[in-house]
């Protein structure tokens, strides 16, 4: 009976998310999404298969072990995970818990990420060696994908409850920042453990972790020891049942458990419209963990990323920690609009409200991020003993501060992305809405904007030293000042159209209005517009800015990947320029292609289909 | 006799329904004016529209003379309204809400503070002081929603089904308001489904169905000797489905 139930249930679920996958497929913007991840995926999945066909055992290990790694991680940059079918849903049909997250389970392995990790773990198969083996890795490999997914499933609902209170948030927020500039930065930490074989050392915590039973089953399998072959694979099925019954547990509170709300006592100080605006932001960044954890994370990964190489010693990059802070605060506070939903109705029916409400969001962000990344621009630089860099960070910084200060409302009025409002959302706090996607290209253009802003500062201050430091006060000053003028004004002009925006979403018919010009170009140019624009900041970034960096502030020590550093003399610049030409043109052919097909759409926008 | 809302010729088109159809209206000043209409007739929208919230396609909204989309300073000043279903700045308190909301009106400092406590008090949301605004019940957030609307003391208050989700303490709170507020030479614009409570309060009506007015005039007017109810039904040309069918229901 409980059986027949589950199977109805799942049965069900899987057909309600093939209907809404169904439905995001005719969504093109949706749909360049999928295609694209879906693309990488194969392209990682296939990696993982020809790693497990060359035989190389202790890195194939290691590569399953980042796949498991990258279901548990991956939910916290992408918005919570897949949340197509929320718990909430279901609260009201009577059914048991475990056979609600079983449906959910089973539901959950109808999607593209499953089916691209399954075929990752077809490297089993090939890894056996013997038949005997190859038969074995067949439950082995559906063990550890429903592992990876529960894994998935259970850490989502762990970072909910965490997300829930205000310890929680921070240590989310800290783990979070340390991942993050682990892709980046990690290869310091990893240079500095190679004398103590490393290799060998991952290879062997990952044959231990989960992530790496079903391979040592089929190895097992390989050398005929089928007691441990068992062994392994009931393993596997005990940590699937235990995640399962946990996730099960936690689904439960989630949907019964009510929000607590922390007692708020501040005194009303405010007298007039701009500080009642400004106190009103203000206490939006102390009460809402969703703005602390922003807060702490992008604070936490300036720092990470620029401490990481301590690891190896350099020290070059320890003034750039403030800098760094700004940017990553800059891009993560790209949607405050969209971020406080339908709220705006009060300052719309408040005539003459757009301009202070703007400029207090500004000023509660300077206020929060100001003296923060001072203090650590100041302190870390001191520490570094780099003297020559006091000029390049400290024209920097207030040329980013005042950057991200004005960029920030004006991307927040300009291209809000809708989210749901903050009374209606589920109980997973990751999850803001159903446009991760859009919400996720926002943050990486803000990046690559808000970077910018310190460059006139930098260009000063490389070539003329203290100089930089009136230039980049100016220039952030200017920023600030434009940019949020700029934004009010938008915001009295179309603020009946922003709040729309926001309460409704984009239409489809709207959504189709807007990528109608899109459409007619052919198949091959939206793809290669979607990758240039996906992956321009790869030539442009970590392969031209970065050595440029280093080599300004005379880090001649470290190589990693970046090309340029591995030239000689002049030709280090000549590459340096080459891929910041590539980057920057792959922007530019995307950006093209998007606005000349915005062009021919009627009444379209640019600025929401390039994010 | 002055108007106190004029909407002429709104309409507005959602992809190809057209969720407003050329509506006309007019309030005069002093009124209590009911907006009826089943769901999905366009009351949310053509309400606002009328007030500045949502851009019409066509046509046009004054209160007070005032256009709303001409000057909408000037008309936005006069009008205090309760949307339906809307956000509010979560993470305050009622009282900062009203506050804040208060200080960028430009009232002054302890003119804000003494209509906020009186607001508060009289609204009974005085004792959930500390509750920031996220936690809420639905009822409250009306409540809290009407302060607002109150808070600079407009001429005309343009309500959203501001009786829905209120339990009936308040609601008869909520009705005294009103009655004050009309007393007092203040005009008010509601929308709802409940009949008997637009027929209680209102002493002019309008029905909209398809996003067009099907008929508007005083209650006595709509009602033609029958009930409200009867009228209504009549106009929107529903049938009264129910009665035959679902036989599965009997136990």
């Amino acid at each position: 009976m409980a059986l027949a139930l589950t199977y109805g249930t799942s049965h069900t679920l899987v057909r309600m998310r093939l209907a809404s996958l169904r439905h995001a497929l005719k969504d093109s913007f949706r749909l360049t999404w999928i295609v694209t991840g879906g693309l990488v995926g194969l392209v990682l999945a296939g990696g993982t298969i020809w790693v497990a066909a060359k035989g190389d055992h202790d890195v194939l290990v290691v590569v399953l072990g980042v796949w498991m790694l990258g279901w548990v991680v991956g939910p916290l940059f992408a918005g919570g995970g897949d949340e197509t079918l929320k718990p909430e849903y279901f609260t009201m049909l009577p059914l048991p818990p475990r056979t609600l997250s079983t449906g959910l389970l089973v539901a959950a392995l109808a999607g593209v990420a499953p089916i691209i990790s399954l075929i990752a773990l077809l490297s089993l198969v090939i890894s056996g060696g013997t038949v005997a083996a190859a038969l074995v890795a067949v439950p082995a490999l559906l063990l550890q994908l429903f592992c990876f997914i529960l894994a998935s499933r259970l850490a989502v609902a762990v970072y909910g409850v965490l997300l829930q209170v205000r310890a929680g948030a921070v240590i989310a927020a800290l783990v979070n920042a340390f991942i993050l500039a682990f892709t980046a930065q990690g290869w310091a930490l990893i240079v500095a453990f190679v004398s103590t074989d490393v290799q060998g050392t991952m290879a062997k915590a990952a044959r231990i972790a989960p992530s790496g039973w079903g391979f040592d089953a089929v190895q097992a399998a390989g050398r005929g020891d089928w007691l441990q072959v068992i062994g392994l694979l009931l393993a596997l099925a005990v940590l699937a049942g235990a995640m399962l019954f946990a996730w099960s547990a936690l689904l439960v509170r989630r949907t019964t458990a009510s929000h607590a709300n922390s007692k708020p006592r501040r005194l009303l100080t405010a007298k007039t419209p701009g500080g009642a605006a400004a106190a009103k932001e203000i206490r939006s960044w102390t009460r809402d963990l969703l703005y602390g954890h922003k807060a702490i994370f992008a604070i936490a990964y300036g720092l990470f990323f620029c401490m990481m190489p301590l690891a190896i010693g350099l020290k070059s990059m320890l003034p750039w920690a403030g800098p760094a802070a700004v940017v990553m605060a800059g891009s993560m506070s790209s949607n405050l609009y969209g971020a406080d939903g339908t709220a705006f109705w009060t300052t719309l029916m408040t005539p003459g409200s757009a301009r202070p409400d703007v400029r207090a969001r500004q000023r509660a962000f300077l206020l929060v991020f100001g003296p923060s990344t001072l203090m650590i621009t100041l302190l870390l630089t001191w520490w570094s003993g780099y003297h020559s860099a006091w000029p390049l960070v400290l024209s920097a910084l207030p040329a980013l501060l005042g950057g991200a200060a004005g960029l920030i409302v004006a991307c927040s009025v300009y291209s809000a992305v809708p989210t749901t409002d903050a009374h209606k959302r589920s109980g997973n706090p990751l999850n803001s809405g159903e446009n991760e996607g859009e919400t996720m290209g926002l943050v990486y253009v803000m990046l690559v904007l808000v970077a910018t802003t310190c460059a006139p500062a930098l260009l000063v201050a490389l070539n003329a030293g203290w100089w930089g430091v009136p230039v980049g006060l100016l220039s952030g000053v200017l920023c600030w000042w434009y940019f949020g003028r700029v934004a009010a004004r938008r915001l009295d002009k179309r603020g009946p159209e922003l709040l729309t925006l926001l309460r409704h979403g984009r239409s489809p018919a709207e959504q189709a209005k807007k990528t109608a010009g899109f459409d007619a170009l052919p198949k091959w140019r939206r793809t290669l517009a979607g990758f240039c624009l996906g992956f321009g900041a790869i030539p442009l970034f970590p392969q031209a800015v970065v050595p440029a960096i280093f080599k300004l502030t005379g880090n001649h020590d470290t190589k990693s990947w970046f090309l340029a550093l591995y030239q000689t003399g002049p030709w280090q610049w000549v590459v340096i320029v080459l891929m910041a030409a590539l980057g920057l043109s792959m922007y530019a052919f995307g950006g093209l292609t998007y606005y000349r097909a915005k062009k021919r759409a009627p009444g379209g926008s640019v600025a929401a289909v390039a994010s | 006799m002055q108007q106190a809302l004029e909407l002429e010729g709104l309409t507005k088109v959602f992809g190809d329904q057209r969720a407003v159809d050329d509506l006309s209206l007019s309030v005069p000043a002093g009124s209590f004016f009911g907006v009826l209409g089943p769901n999905g007739a366009g009351k949310t929208t053509s309400l606002s529209m009328a007030v500045g919230l949502l851009r019409p396609d066509g046509g046009t909204a004054r209160i007070f003379g005032a256009d709303v989309w001409r000057e909408p300073t000037k008309a936005k000043a006069l009008v205090g309204v309760l949307p339906d279903g809307l956000g509010m700045p979560e993470r305050l308190t009622g009282q900062e809400v009203l506050t804040y909301l208060g200080l960028l009106r430009g009232l002054p400092e302890d003119e804000v503070k003494r209509r906020t406590t009186e607001l508060l008090e009289v609204l009974e949301l005085d004792h959930e002081d500390d509750k920031q605004v996220i936690g809420y019940s639905t009822g409250m957030r009306k409540k809290l929603g009407l302060a607002i609307a109150l808070l600079h003391a407009p001429r005309l208050l343009v309500l959203d089904e501001p009786f829905e989700a209120v339990d009936p303490v308040s609601a008869a709170t909520i009705r005294t308001i009103l009655h004050r507020f009309i007393a007092g030479g203040g005009s008010v614009v509601m929308s709802s489904h409940v009949m008997a409570l637009v027929e209680q309060l209102c002493d002019r009506v309008a029905v909209v169905a398809d996003g067009k007015v099907v008929a508007a005039g005083t209650v006595s007017e709509v009602q033609a000797g029958g009930s409200l109810e009867d009228a209504f039904v009549s106009l929107v040309g529903a049938s009264t489905r129910g009665a035959e069918g679902l036989t599965w229901l009997s136990h």
